[in-house]
């Protein structure tokens, strides 16, 4: 063969292998596998993943700057907390370019509306549950702690009562149509969508050289946190893993592709950050909220209506954001000034805080073996049912 | 892919999961068998339910065809 033609195969096999990433929609189970994997690396590198922490801190920051909070809060660029979160949107952003589907997204005013109040639920219900559907409930069974079963619960009550006002909203309010989006590219001498790769991958290169910096100022520990989100963030834009249907699909279509793969993704942080508390590596408390049970339970309500209406949880209105779409990233901005109130509020009662109930670290009343046990057959039930009922539509609810 | 004379158009262009797909829940229930409904979006989301929601309820998804700045899918009612 000559060399031309050896050249030209290879390109023809990268160009393959491309659109096999990039262009072709990922399996939803895979993304669960690979999201499981990538958070068991995340806390061996240093912390959980988390979402709240992050907003959280970009809030205090906005209150600080309009004279409400005199306490400065944590750099947003040294922060574990926001770094993660701020991986965690530039992966989703550079993962839409490549696979050519960012674009800036408007969405119809009422639409953007429910953007802002679904924000402002789960700023709530995530100050109450100790985290969002992240740090409150997957980070949180995965940590071995008892709340995040409370907030499945109210996740899951929360999601049915909001997916019942959607249906309410469908048959009673017109919200109209926003046009194509912005960057349509209609007249326009450059094709921004043929662009998209290539800024994507320039994304990707400043993620890995912002890692090298990092690394050279002996901030690897942050670094390489920030590059952790950023994986996330690519798994996750790229397979579409969204908690909202985990909790609403069984409702609403019977389809429970999406409950199976974050079932089987939150077995598999079990077991990795199991290893790593119980050889003693990682402090046991870690990831156990102050939210048994009623934090967990009435702060899931809240978040998980608060989701439904937004269209994205905790991760999933960041990486949409990240995407382009305008209503998500209204949903981030309310979370994130809410959260910072609400979880300030709730610092400042000890009546409030004791309300939201104990820190229970399921070890310590059942041992190791038990609490893997018992959190492996919850999940394995929730695979189960969710199963059941595509096949049954036992819970479905009909418009 | 070939032109699809549509019956009816739903247009979900700037909404986002689970809009588009509870739309077109709603409006197929009001159409008849064999009829064509297109759908206009912006949601990359959309993409990926659509053709799940159709085989799951039985009806035929004919494909999809982009725009200027968004797609228009066509599915075929049960």
């Amino acid at each position: 063969m000559s060399q031309d033609k050896e050249e030209s195969a290879l390109m023809d096999m990268l160009r393959r292998g491309y659109g096999a990433v990039f262009y072709e929609n990922w399996p939803i189970w895979l993304g669960g596998v690979l999201l499981g994997i990538m958070s068991v690396i995340t806390f061996a590198w240093a912390r959980p993943w988390g979402v709240v922490g992050g907003l959280r801190n970009w809030g205090d920051w906005f209150f600080k700057g309009i004279g409400l909070y005199s306490q400065t809060p944590a750099s947003p660029l040294l922060s574990t907390n926001s770094l993660i979160v701020l991986g965690l949107l530039w992966g989703s952003f550079a993962s839409a370019l490549l696979s050519k589907q960012f674009a800036i997204r408007m969405a119809p005013p009422f639409e953007l509306l429910k953007g802002a109040v679904g924000g402002i639920l789960m700023g709530i219900g995530a100050a109450m549950a100790g985290g969002c559907n992240v740090g409150g409930f997957y980070s949180a069974i995965g940590a071995l702690s008892l709340s995040g079963i409370a907030m499945m619960i109210g996740l899951i009550m929360g999601a049915y009562l909001g997916l019942r006002y959607v249906y309410w909203e469908l048959e009673h309010i017109t919200t109209g149509s926003a046009g194509g989006s912005i960057d349509s590219g209609a007249g326009k001498g450059l094709n921004f969508l043929a662009a998209e790769p290539y800024i994507g991958v320039l994304a990707v290169l400043a993620a890995i050289v912002f890692t090298w910096i990092y690394a050279d100022m002996a901030l690897t520990r942050e670094g390489v946190l920030a590059l952790c989100g950023v994986a996330i963030g690519i798994i996750i834009q790229r397979t579409r893993l969204c908690f909202v249907r985990a909790f609403r699909d069984p409702f609403m279509t019977g389809e429970a592709e999406v409950p199976r793969a974050v079932a089987i993704s939150i077995i598999i942080v079990i077991l990795g950050s199991a290893a790593l508390k119980w050889t003693g590596l990682r402090d046991e408390m870690v990831y156990v909220p102050q939210a048994f049970w009623l934090g967990g339970l009435v702060g899931g309500i809240i978040f998980g209506f608060g989701m439904v209406i937004a269209g994205g949880c905790g991760s999933g209105s960041v990486w949409r954001a990240g995407e382009g779409q305008i209503k998500l990233m209204l949903a981030v901005a309310f979370f994130s000034l809410t959260v910072s109130l609400a979880e300030r509020a709730i610092d400042a009662s000890q009546a409030l805080t004791a309300l939201m109930g104990h820190r229970v670290f399921l070890p310590h009343y059942i041992g190791y073996r038990w609490s893997i046990i018992a959190l492996i057959v919850v999940l394995l039930i929730y695979y189960l049912i969710t199963t059941w009922n595509e096949k049954t539509e036992k819970f479905m609810v009909e418009m | 892919m070939t032109d699809y004379k549509a019956n009816e158009t739903l247009d979900c262009r700037g909404l986002s999961c689970p809009m588009p797909i509870l739309k077109t829940k709603k409006t197929i229930g009001t159409m008849k068998s064999g009829q064509i409904l297109e759908i206009l979006g912006t949601d990359p989301g959309t993409k990926n339910d659509l053709p799940a929601f159709a085989k799951r309820g039985g009806h035929e998804y004919l494909g999809e065809k982009q725009d200027e700045g968004f797609s228009r899918f066509y599915i075929k009612v049960k």
